[in-house]
């Protein structure tokens, strides 16, 4: 970790723009939260909230989120040429890429974690039997997988945000649905088995796809790999002049 | 296709080794071949890298900083190999072409970053920033935000956080591009400066006049190739002797033509339209008789234009030399 490219790349991340549209998305999932609560029926609110946790926070927000930030901590500099800054130091690249993998993580652990917590506080009434920190603690650590797994596309391509946003969509959104084969290899199957891992509810209430082995070992294979390759294709990257 | 033996360094710098030293490199992407074969040492002084745009200057200075690997031949910048070894940025301040700077941070922001960046601590880190702002004169504008400057402020505040670490060795990629002429002027002073004080500079510029008034030596670049080498003079002799055209005005162009025809220097007259054009072999001769052997015939010249100054027109005769 570099604390001068951690500072500067926590600016970039939080750009008022960013930040004000990402709040929103998760204020959208509180609203919705605290209607349920409001005018649903109270004796199945851990149902409703476990529901919107799932479909709106961990299969739409928490995505998105670390899409955003993961496609910005290097992949943007590198477009458009402010990264010479940090590429031409005395620094390792795999300390760059190191430091901005986990300042995009944490922004993305924050920015998803905060609405996850309150639209289940909100919508369970309280902590709805280890739902809530449950499900806070599984999207935390989605969040970190999808991060690595956008910078290392950042890495790979230019258009990572459309790649990623076609990953979301049609691979774990799509194809998820109609093959369970491609579940193992689906950030948001592994996420929701961390969750069905991590809370007590019974399985009337919420329940997993994917068995939590199979979730931690292809997981931490994903966030292995993202890493190495986003490492390996820093190291090896050319930047041409304007001419070339 | 080298210019004449490189005269003794006219540097005021000391004899040390090279501290860039490209020995046989080329770069190509799939079929284009960007630079080809070129090789050359640089000690202390200020060298312009001079070419059309296009030619490549932009891609040997990104090999030099260690951005682009050789396709083969080997580029080596303070001692080691310029790719793959970041270390060598600690003796090599680079100024890249490209415009975008942070613009979320203050220019005292930006500068004390890469000081910090290159290993100083807060407090040391703070010091430099603040002489090297003022080097460049940007004292009164460092504390706003870079999205609000100016492009030549800009540029002045890269070239301040290049030189923060007081590095031996300066790439500078079209360091005058946007700057307004008084700004051009400090800035070549600054670099006359930092060369005098024995560092390396490397500067690419596709202006003639740029490269002329600051640099000792030019590497000429065209088509990827290094069409010329040297001391500045040597080039600018190379350029001013070679062939010239002049398209000439003057109360009697027939008689002027018969008259200039027996002139050693003059390769040709021709008359085409109420046009005279003129091809001299040699640059210097011919300016110097032609007004006086017009007087003894009695013929006032109103207009000599020189027909084909253009630089692009200068380096293809470099090049087929």
């Amino acid at each position: 970790m570099n604390p001068v490219i951690a500072g500067i790349t926590l600016r970039q991340l939080l750009s008022r723009r960013r930040t004000i549209l990402l709040l929103l998305l998760g204020g959208v999932m509180v609203l919705v939260a605290l209607i349920v609560r409001l005018a649903g029926d109270t004796s199945r609110s851990d149902e409703f909230t476990a529901g919107i946790l799932a479909n709106v926070g961990v299969a739409t927000l928490m995505p998105l989120v670390a899409l955003l930030f993961g496609t910005g901590a290097i992949g943007s500099e590198l477009e458009d040429g402010t990264a010479v800054f940090l590429l031409a130091k005395p620094i390792s690249r795999t300390t760059i890429l190191l430091t901005k993998l986990a300042v995009a993580a944490g922004c993305s652990v924050l920015i998803a974690c905060l609405p996850t917590f309150l639209a289940g506080m909100l919508g369970a009434g309280g902590l709805g039997g280890g739902l809530v920190l449950g499900f806070t603690l599984a999207t935390a650590i989605g969040s970190i997988i999808y991060t690595a797994l956008f910078v290392a596309l950042s890495l790979i391509t230019s258009r990572a945000l459309v790649f990623g946003l076609g990953y979301v969509l049609v691979w774990e959104g799509l194809l998820s649905g109609l093959f369970a084969g491609t579940r193992t290899f689906s950030v948001r199957q592994h996420t929701l088995a961390f969750a069905d891992a991590l809370t007590d509810v019974p399985g009337s209430v919420f329940r997993a796809e994917l068995e939590p082995l199979t979730a931690v070992i292809v997981g931490g294979l994903v966030l292995v790999a993202a890493t190495v390759i986003a490492i390996r294709r820093l190291t090896a990257i050319e930047i041409a002049g304007e001419t070339a | 296709m080298t210019a004449a033996p490189a005269p003794p360094p006219a540097a005021p710098a000391s004899p040390r080794a090279a501290a860039v030293e490209l020995a046989n490199v080329s770069r190509w992407y799939g079929n284009v071949v960007a630079v080809n074969d070129i090789s050359f040492a640089l000690a202390g002084g200020v060298t312009g890298l001079l070419g059309p745009n296009g030619a490549g200057k932009s891609t040997l200075l990104h090999l030099i900083a260690g951005f682009l690997a050789p396709s083969s031949g080997t580029v080596t910048v303070a001692g080691q190999p310029a790719r793959g070894h970041p270390d060598m940025y600690r003796h090599v301040g680079l100024v890249p072409e490209r415009e975008a700077v942070y613009p979320f941070l203050t220019g005292t922001m930006f500068v004390r970053a890469m000081a910090r960046l290159q290993g100083m601590d807060p407090p040391q880190a703070a010091e430099a920033a603040s002489g090297a702002i003022g080097l460049v004169d940007m004292a009164a504008a460092q504390d706003r935000a870079i999205g609000t400057y100016s492009k030549g402020m800009r540029q002045r505040i890269k070239v301040a956080a290049a030189l923060v670490h007081d590095p031996p060795i300066l790439l500078l990629d079209e360091p005058f591009n946007g700057m307004d002429p008084r700004q051009r002027l400090q800035m070549m002073d600054l670099l006359r400066r930092m060369a005098a004080e024995g560092r390396t500079i490397l500067f690419s510029s596709h202006i003639l006049e740029e490269v002329e008034r600051l640099a000792q030596r030019v590497l000429v670049i065209v088509a990827g190739r290094l069409a010329a080498s040297g001391d500045f003079r040597e080039i600018r002799r190379l350029m001013t002797d070679r062939p010239h055209t002049f398209t000439v005005r003057s109360s009697d162009d027939r008689a002027l033509a018969a008259t200039l025809l027996g002139v050693p220097a003059v390769a040709g007259v021709a008359l085409d339209d109420g046009l005279l054009t003129i091809r001299t072999a040699d640059f210097g001769d011919f300016t110097r008789v032609v007004s006086g052997r017009a007087r003894q015939a009695g013929i006032s010249i109103y207009e000599l234009l020189p027909s084909d100054e253009s630089l692009e027109s200068v380096f293809s005769y470099l090049v087929r030399r």
